[in-house]
């Protein structure tokens, strides 16, 4: 049976390709627009993984990750989060204290606020981090590594 | 007065005195040859002659005894004093014990002395003072003749500039500038003041080194007003203008690096579209699939928008604003707007409201420029609904209301929305370039477009938010047009929360 991938994104555009794209490649997607229709679909279709995008409306990416990582049945479900600035939350993750961020940039200030959160309450990190712009390829083949094909 | 004068008593106590011994002399040599006075004047005229001449030359020789003692030796004494005084020996005093006149002038002369004496200790303390701040300033301090030599420098100017008071006095204050012309030019701001404050020159040192100088210059006078020179007094800044170079250099760099963040944040997500309308291009093609390739292509195609309008934007950012006026029916160019904009909300779900004043007044103005300011300020607003999650029995709703303000120079446009709202690093951020809360659309240009195109019509645009409450806009536009009102800063203003 085919594996099951939920996509959450604003962006329709990134919807569409990242739709063909699994589909293409043998998965099943479901798909969400707004991180509240997002955590609906993922309680009641149960998706082998999901890719969130960070910056959504309704609910941020971020605030949806961690409703699932505090949901006893979708904890362990691999997460991974689409974002701008994935090469500093990496930083970040390595510990390396303050990381060079740019005070301009409030969605780097708010995700890093986000990750420190999550650090603190003791929730798993995103399995993965990509940045914006996609490379619709480097996503099959992350996904291929955690769950199969 | 003249009973008063000791001298006259002394003068007249002699004169007594000569006159009794004249007598007594008379007396004496009469009765010596058997004469007497009164009988004999007229017998022995020679007789008589020889004894009056007698009695002269000897009251003659006390008078020049008188003389001498009581007024030529005090007179002497005095003009000593004075010469004394003259040689600048302003410690001598005379003698005060005479008793008469000469010793009240010695007195007064004694005094005089003193005063002087002490005038001169407060002037030598004062000149003393004077030429130690000179000295001990770190300035730079020079003075020139007027046919431009330099006449003192002090220890500052040594510091800075390297030279030894000897080498340089006597010397043109021209070898001393950079370029010899920027004396002149100091010279002939001096003719319509007397001081030149804090131009901005460069001095030579002795080695050929480069100081960075604000130099106040300022003619010297003689009592008579007579042009004698001029006083330089120079700051060295070399430092201070590194500084400054330094730190705009770094915020120069800042600056840049603030574009090139917002630029690549906006593109990023035009490449996003691109690269995944590739992609599905890629597999439309391989695969044969026309639908893939139709919707891959329609994407690329967006894609290729987002990234000329931000070059439209960015374009528009740096150009300058020129308003066309026109005028403008508000009432007409605010329902025009609305209807543009009703679909769209109506399609989010988002209710629109237009609440005009009856009365709104012809304005001059650029229709364009307010239109697309209130365009993106309105779109704003639906984008802020949007990204709010409504609970409850609250609606998302963006209102837009038209109204002359109360003290009817200005016009009010106002945008309402009850939507996510912003917190007061966003807010203070708004019309910053490149500055952006959306993840995707915009290219963080919008707001400080705005801001600028209301600038150049004289008005201002007022930021109210409170996050999860919503936000408030508010376009002020002045009645009488953009030509009263310069442009007032960036147009722009945000308080209150």
């Amino acid at each position: 049976m085919a594996k099951k991938v939920m996509v959450v994104d604003d962006d329709e555009k990134t919807v569409k390709f990242l739709t063909a794209a699994l589909e293409e490649n043998g998965y099943e997607v479901i798909s969400a627009y707004n991180g509240k229709d997002g955590l609906e679909k993922i309680q009641s279709e149960r998706p082998d993984l999901a890719i969130l995008d960070v910056m959504m409306p309704k609910k941020t990416g971020f605030v949806l990750f961690k409703q699932l990582r505090r949901d006893e049945n979708l904890k362990n479900m691999p997460v991974i989060m689409l974002t701008g600035v994935a090469e500093v939350l990496e930083d970040l993750d390595a510990e390396s204290g303050d990381t060079h961020e740019r005070p301009y940039d409030s969605l780097r200030e708010a995700m890093r606020k986000s990750i420190m959160d999550m650090r603190d309450e003791g929730l798993v990190k995103p399995d993965l981090f990509i940045d914006k712009p996609i490379d619709p390829e480097l996503v099959i083949e992350k996904v291929r590594d955690l769950i199969g094909s | 007065m003249l009973v008063n004068i000791k001298i006259f008593w002394k003068l007249s106590g002699f004169f007594l005195i000569t006159i009794l011994l004249f007598l007594l002399i008379i007396q004496y040599i009469g009765s010596a040859l058997n004469f007497s006075l009164a009988e004999s004047i007229f017998d022995n005229i020679l007789q008589f002659i020889f004894i009056i001449v007698l009695a002269i030359a000897v009251s003659a020789g006390f008078a020049w005894i008188f003389v001498r003692y009581f007024i030529y030796h005090p007179l002497n004494r005095l003009i000593n004093g004075m010469n004394n005084l003259a040689d600048k020996e302003f410690d001598f005093r005379l003698s005060e014990d005479e008793k008469d006149e000469f010793g009240l002038l010695s007195a007064s002369f004694n005094d005089m002395a003193s005063m002087l004496s002490s005038s001169m200790i407060e002037l030598k303390k004062n000149r003393d003072y004077l030429s130690s701040i000179l000295e001990s300033s770190a300035d730079i301090i020079i003075t020139v003749s007027a046919s431009g030599k330099i006449q003192m420098i002090n220890t500052g100017a040594e510091a800075a500039l390297g030279y030894r008071r000897f080498d340089i006095v006597g010397k043109p204050i021209k070898l001393l500038f950079a370029d010899v012309k920027e004396r002149d030019k100091a010279i002939d701001k001096l003719k319509y003041a007397d001081s030149v404050v804090n131009f901005e020159t460069q001095f030579k040192t002795k080695d050929g080194e480069i100081r960075d100088v604000l130099l106040t210059l300022s003619r010297l006078r003689n009592p008579t007003g007579g042009i004698i020179g001029t006083i330089g007094i120079s700051k060295d800044i070399t430092e201070e203008k590194r500084l400054q170079t330094q730190l705009l250099q770094s915020q120069r760099y800042a600056a840049i690096g603030q574009v090139f963040t917002g630029i690549q944040h906006s593109m990023k997500n035009m490449l996003n579209a691109l690269k995944g309308g590739a992609y599905m291009v890629k597999i439309g093609l391989a695969k044969d699939k026309r639908t893939m390739l139709e919707e891959g292509w329609e994407i690329v195609q967006e894609g290729i928008n987002g990234l000329t309008e931000m070059s439209m934007d960015m374009l528009r950012y740096v150009k300058e604003y020129k308003p066309k006026l026109d005028q403008v029916d508000l009432s007409d160019a605010l329902s025009e707007i609305y209807r543009v904009i009703e679909k769209t909300a109506g399609n989010k779900g988002i209710s629109l409201e237009l609440i005009i004043s009856s009365e709104l007044p012809k304005v001059m103005w650029d229709a364009r420029m307010i239109h697309s300011v209130i365009m993106d300020i309105v779109s704003n607003a639906l984008d802020a609904c949007a990204w709010k999650n409504y609970n409850g029995i609250e609606k998302p709703h963006v209102s837009m209301r038209a109204y002359p303000d109360e003290n009817n120079e200005d016009f009010i446009i106002e945008i309402n929305d009850n939507g996510i709202g912003m917190s007061e690093d966003v807010k203070s951020n708004i019309f910053t370039p490149f500055f952006s809360t959306k993840s995707r659309a915009g290219t963080g240009l919008g707001l400080s477009i705005s801001a600028r195109m209301i600038g150049v019509h004289g008005g201002n645009i007022v930021v109210e938010s409170e996050p999860e409450r919503g936000s408030k806009f508010k376009i002020v536009l002045p009645l009488s047009g953009p030509g009263k009102n310069k442009e007032k800063s960036n147009g722009q203003k945000s308080y209150g929360s």
